[in-house]
């Protein structure tokens, strides 16, 4: 008999020793990760743990890191595979620790002791009675397989799984995973040629008895086992220098969002748990209009993420000031990593000269009125925007004041988006001056970049809206009411900033919903495409940027609409820059003068 | 009527360079049709007033290409939809469903005007004291007053050149070449009829190219007294007083500059014609990015399609003036010519 | 103890290409190519936002970069809000803010 009743064989050392080194990494990963938080966000971590928000991450971590809810929700197929690799081996973990627990506990102390049941217990009789266990590990383990075996078609057809481009590995991540791969099917082997000996149910029983008709399964036990012990021991010792890091990281990273912490740097804290957390799953490479419009493949958060983890950060540094932050790809995200706030703050270590003080601007007052609009440096170049608003004002009988008529100080978000805070907060310093001396209640923005800075970096006691949510309240108030015209069909573009980045998607569709019919479009709302124009990239070309636009047009044009309808000066130029098919028209033009939704009377270059 | 054995050309356009590529071919004794969208011949320059260099009248102009046409047959209104060879003939099916046979074709489909509302910044469509060249044209040739409602005459009338042409952001790279003559023209003519006025052009730089040209700039400056400013006009906007504010940089003075005027006059560009990109695939005639088309050779072929029997005229290859119109639609009328005489 | 002729020689006025510092247009060649784009249309200075308020001209900085003339650039450069005016408005498709923003780093590096 070569099974040793000590409960002892080499054959466990790969594992072992693997186990060993992941758990000590693992520890001090996550004490060196929680170290290196600044002190409130140890205080707010620490917090966390004794307050409701741990049941909440708990659960979080059970719908995510094993059944990976997310990822279901945005393809099933990928869902699947996720969850029955993760679900599926942690299930076998706990039942083989039951199983040893209820069987011998006298040996649950060792480590290896539950995933080398099979190959130690030789009662037979002891385990048949549980049957049920058989029955359970092998399901578990035929639900890995089946997630293993779309894993492997994924990779060399990931089309047949919804994705038309899959992250491009490096050696790293594919001994690690060719390792992972590698474990299921040989734990299939190894528990198929003990079955004679200690049992087993409809898979590894059968499998075994298939075996034995044509090899001595005896012979097989011992290779197999090791190959198995070998398999889980490279796994284990490549995982930390692998994307499979994310398993672990997740949890952490969970931990600290739901604690509250929020990004500073891109090398510490959060921003780096996120790093860490990335799958590589590469979702985001098909979110992301840079690939699929500008053929950056490279510039994809997937990579960003990756080079800031293993390459050198001026690599990261010229990914990152490529990047529209449209966050198409945080929306797309299973695991919700916040790339663009990485970003940002890559983008702010990026050290500058010392700045000068920009104290030539003057601080220009205006009012006193009840409302002061804002147009933005932008809808200076889309003047039909400005003359509209100009109207709706007079037109509702609205006390209103023109902060930039004549031209004004930048809201400070191009400024931010650079990297440039210090200077940003002077901007907003000093429009800060001027909105509060006009005595409004309200500011109306015509520009979804200015808006989502003076909603959330401002901290102004007023009003903040942008005019498609002011024309919708005057509609709602009676003020305006403009007619339904029939028949006409127009599609919305969801401009970046105002949709996903701020949440107003329903204010312009009743607005619009009002005027015309509006046909959906293939990628809308979360989803919403990025007309290429944004500030946030800084250094994407003008041709790279109008693929992107081209690109949204053509989405937007499939329903073929009389009009494209957009509530950004800078996705209206953009776009108009891009297509002479249709007018692209802003909802405070549509509302002023619906005779715009009318198709060219010339028609261009079919 | 076709007499036995007589070759047949249909010509696809019937602006001045189809015109006249169909009078050269019947001339040749060839029996041609001309095919035009719209419901008369002489394309935009049917439109205009006078012309540069010398102010000759559009319709004059017009009117004689229009009296060598006699032996043509026109059919106008209408457009070709479908085209097939059969044994080195092409059978054409028009809008109408008619279908006609012919041994070679000339393509002369033409340019239109830049949508000027696409320069929003500019304020097309949004101020009405904006309009562009071709408004300003339509309006001259009709005798329109050009400020109704006004005993004064204007006190400034701005012409900005390079409206669609030489810009990346809409998408036309290319130099329009016919504008800047154009806009001087135009200026003078306004000059002419409001001596009052301040006369400028903002351009980014003036392409005078011809023989005649820097002539009629030297009287613009001299005689007429038209002002030049080196910029690209960034932005019009309105002032309190509902004023048109243009603003642009000085660029020999190193200086942002801005200015209230009555009149702004954007020289709109040239776009390939409406219907370009469909007469191009059904004749698989090779289209640049720009849209235009492009011949074989650009030198030596500048009529040829690369499709046997399919040749080019006028500004469908690219922006022209009109001299160099009538001069390519002969090319292509004996190009046509030289391929039916191998042909037989 | 010096002769004094009466007159001093002023620095010269010329443009000397031969003499001219390079480093900076190469600079922005190699990380902003885009910069060799320009045709000195004016645009951007007579979009740009901050020129309201400041003499900010981004043409003729741009032209200065090309000659060699890059004494006193920091403050001016300093002087944009990187509003994006001027890269929606030029006609060449200049990325004009990352021109500003390799002007800064350029800076940083040659001094």
């Amino acid at each position: 008999m070569f099974r040793e009743r000590f409960s002892y064989d080499p054959l466990v050392l790969p594992f072992l020793l693997g186990l060993i080194f992941i758990v000590t990494y693992l520890a001090l990963g996550a004490i060196r990760m929680i170290k290196n938080l600044p002190a409130e966000d140890k205080i707010r971590l620490g917090k966390s743990f004794f307050s409701k928000q741990i049941l909440l991450s708990i659960r979080e971590i059970f719908n995510e890191c094993l059944l990976h809810l997310r990822i279901f929700k945005k393809n099933p197929v990928l869902g699947y595979m996720h969850m029955s690799i993760a679900l599926g081996w942690f299930m076998m973990i706990v039942l083989a620790h039951v199983e040893v627990k209820l069987y011998a506990p006298s040996r649950f102390n060792l480590p290896y002791y539950p995933i080398f049941f099979r190959y130690f217990v030789r009662e037979t009789q002891e385990t048949l009675d549980g049957a049920v266990f058989f029955f359970l590990m092998d399901f578990f383990l035929l639900m890995v397989l089946s997630g293993v075996g779309i894993a492997m078609y994924k990779r060399f057809n990931s089309k047949a799984t919804g994705l038309r481009r899959t992250t491009r590995l490096k050696w790293n991540d594919r001994i690690a995973l060719y390792a992972l791969w590698s474990i299921f099917p040989l734990r299939l082997l190894a528990e198929s040629f003990t079955s004679g000996i200690s049992g087993g149910s409809f898979l590894t029983r059968g499998f075994g008895m298939v075996f034995e008709t044509f090899v001595s399964n005896d012979l097989h036990v011992r290779p197999t086992w090791w190959a198995y012990s070998l398999a889980l021991g490279t796994f284990f010792f490549t995982l930390p220098f692998s994307r499979f890091m994310h398993i672990p990281t997740e949890m952490l990273l969970i931990l600290f969002r739901n604690a509250g912490i929020k990004h500073r740097t891109t090398g510490t804290g959060i921003a780096q748990t996120e790093i860490y957390s990335c799958s590589r799953c590469g979702i985001c490479i098909d979110a992301c209009q840079m690939v699929s419009a500008a053929r950056l493949e490279n510039k994809a958060t997937v990579y960003f993420i990756r080079e800031l983890r293993e390459g050198g950060r001026h690599n990261a540094w010229d990914m990152a000031s490529a990047c529209l932050m449209c966050r198409r790809c945080v929306e797309a995200c299973p695991v919700k990593i916040e790339s663009t706030l990485i970003r940002s703050a890559l983008r702010q270590d990026w050290k500058m000269l010392r700045r000068e003080p920009l104290s030539f601007l003057p601080v220009n007052h205006t009012g006193p009125a009840r409302v002061i609009y804002f147009a933005g440096c932008m809808s200076h170049l889309t003047p039909g925007i400005e003359q509209s608003m100009v109207r709706i004002f007079e037109k509702t009988g609205t006390d209103f004041t023109f902060m930039d008529r004549e031209g004004g100080i930048c809201c400070g978000r191009p400024m931010m988006l650079a990297g440039e805070t210090r200077a940003a907060r002077e901007l907003i310093d000093r429009n800060k001056k001027i909105i509060l001396h006009s005595g409004a209640d309200t500011l109306v923005t015509s520009c979804p970049i200015c808006y989502r800075v003076f909603a959330e970096e401002y901290q102004l006691p007023l009003k903040v809206q942008h005019h498609s949510q002011f024309i919708l309240q005057m509609m709602e108030q009676g003020k305006i009411s403009p007619e339904f015209r029939e028949g006409t069909r127009v599609v919305y573009h969801d401009p970046c900033e105002l949709g996903r980045n701020s949440g107003i998607y329903e204010e312009p569709r009743k607005v619009i919903a009002a005027m015309a019919r509006i046909e959906p479009v293939a990628e809308e709302r979360e989803m919403g495409l990025c007309c290429g124009g944004h500030v946030g990239s800084i250094s994407l070309t003008h041709h790279q940027r109008r693929r992107i636009a081209v690109q949204a047009c053509n989405i937007l044009l499939a329903p073929s609409p009389d009009a494209i309808v957009t509530a950004c000066p800078l996705c209206k130029k953009t776009l108009m820059d891009a297509t002479a098919e249709v007018p692209v028209v802003d909802i405070a033009q549509m509302v002023d003068n619906p005779e715009l939704l009318r198709k060219h009377p010339n028609p261009v270059l079919q | 009527m076709a007499t036995d054995g007589q070759k047949k050309v249909v010509v696809i356009g019937g602006g001045i360079a189809g015109m006249e590529a169909a009078a050269q071919l019947a001339r040749m004794g060839y029996d041609t049709t001309i095919v035009e969208k719209q419901a008369r011949t002489g394309g935009n320059v049917a439109n205009w007033d006078h012309l540069f260099p010398e102010g000759r009248l559009a319709g004059e102009v017009v009117q004689q290409l229009y009296q060598k046409l006699s032996p043509v047959r026109i059919i106008t209104g209408s457009s070709v939809k479908k085209a097939d060879m059969l044994e080195g003939q092409y059978i054409l099916t028009l809008a109408d469903g008619s279908v006609l046979t012919t041994d070679a074709l000339v393509v002369s489909t033409g340019f239109r005007t830049f949508d000027a509302h696409r320069k929003e910044e500019y304020g097309y469509g949004i101020y009405d004291r904006v309009i562009t060249s071709a408004d300003l044209e339509g309006m001259l040739n009709e005798h329109q007053p050009l400020f109704p409602g006004r005993h004064k005459g204007p006190r400034r009338v701005a012409f900005i050149h390079c409206v669609g042409s030489r810009d990346e952001k809409v998408g036309n790279r290319y130099c329009s070449k016919a504008c800047c003559a154009m806009a001087v023209k135009q200026a003078s003519k306004v000059k002419e009829l409001y001596p009052d006025a301040e006369v400028y052009c903002f351009y980014m730089d003036l392409r005078m190219f011809d023989r005649r040209y820097e002539q009629m700039y030297l009287d613009a400056q001299a005689k007429s007294g038209v002002n030049f400013i080196r910029g690209r006009l960034s932005e019009a906007s309105e002032d309190l007083q509902g004023r048109l504010v243009i603003k642009a940089e000085d660029t020999l003075m190193s200086k942002p500059l801005k200015m209230t005027v009555d009149m702004l006059v954007l020289m709109v560009g040239m776009e390939p014609a409406s219907g370009a990109r469909s007469v191009a695939e059904m004749l698989k005639i090779p289209v640049g990015h720009d849209g235009f088309f492009n011949a074989t050779n650009e030198l030596l072929e500048a009529n040829c399609s690369g499709t046997p029997g399919v040749f080019l005229a006028g500004t469908c290859t690219g922006p022209k003036t009109i001299p160099e119109t009538i001069a390519d639609a002969r090319a292509a009328a004996t190009a046509a010519d030289a391929y039916l005489r191998k042909k037989s | 103890m010096a002769v004094q002729f009466g007159y001093s020689i002023n620095k010269s006025n010329t443009i000397d290409m031969d003499t001219a510092p390079r480093a900076m247009e190469s600079y922005l060649l190699l990380h902003e190519p885009s910069f060799a784009r320009c045709i000195g249309c004016g645009c951007c200075t007579a979009t740009c936002s901050s020129g309201v308020f400041t003499q900010l001209n981004l043409r003729q900085i741009q032209l200065r970069i090309r000659r060699g003339e890059t004494q006193g650039l920091l403050p001016e450069i300093q002087k944009c809000m990187l509003c994006g005016k001027c890269q929606m408005v030029c006609p060449r498709g200049v990325s004009t803010r990352n021109v500003v923003l390799s002007i800064q780093r350029a800076l940083q590096l040659l001094s």
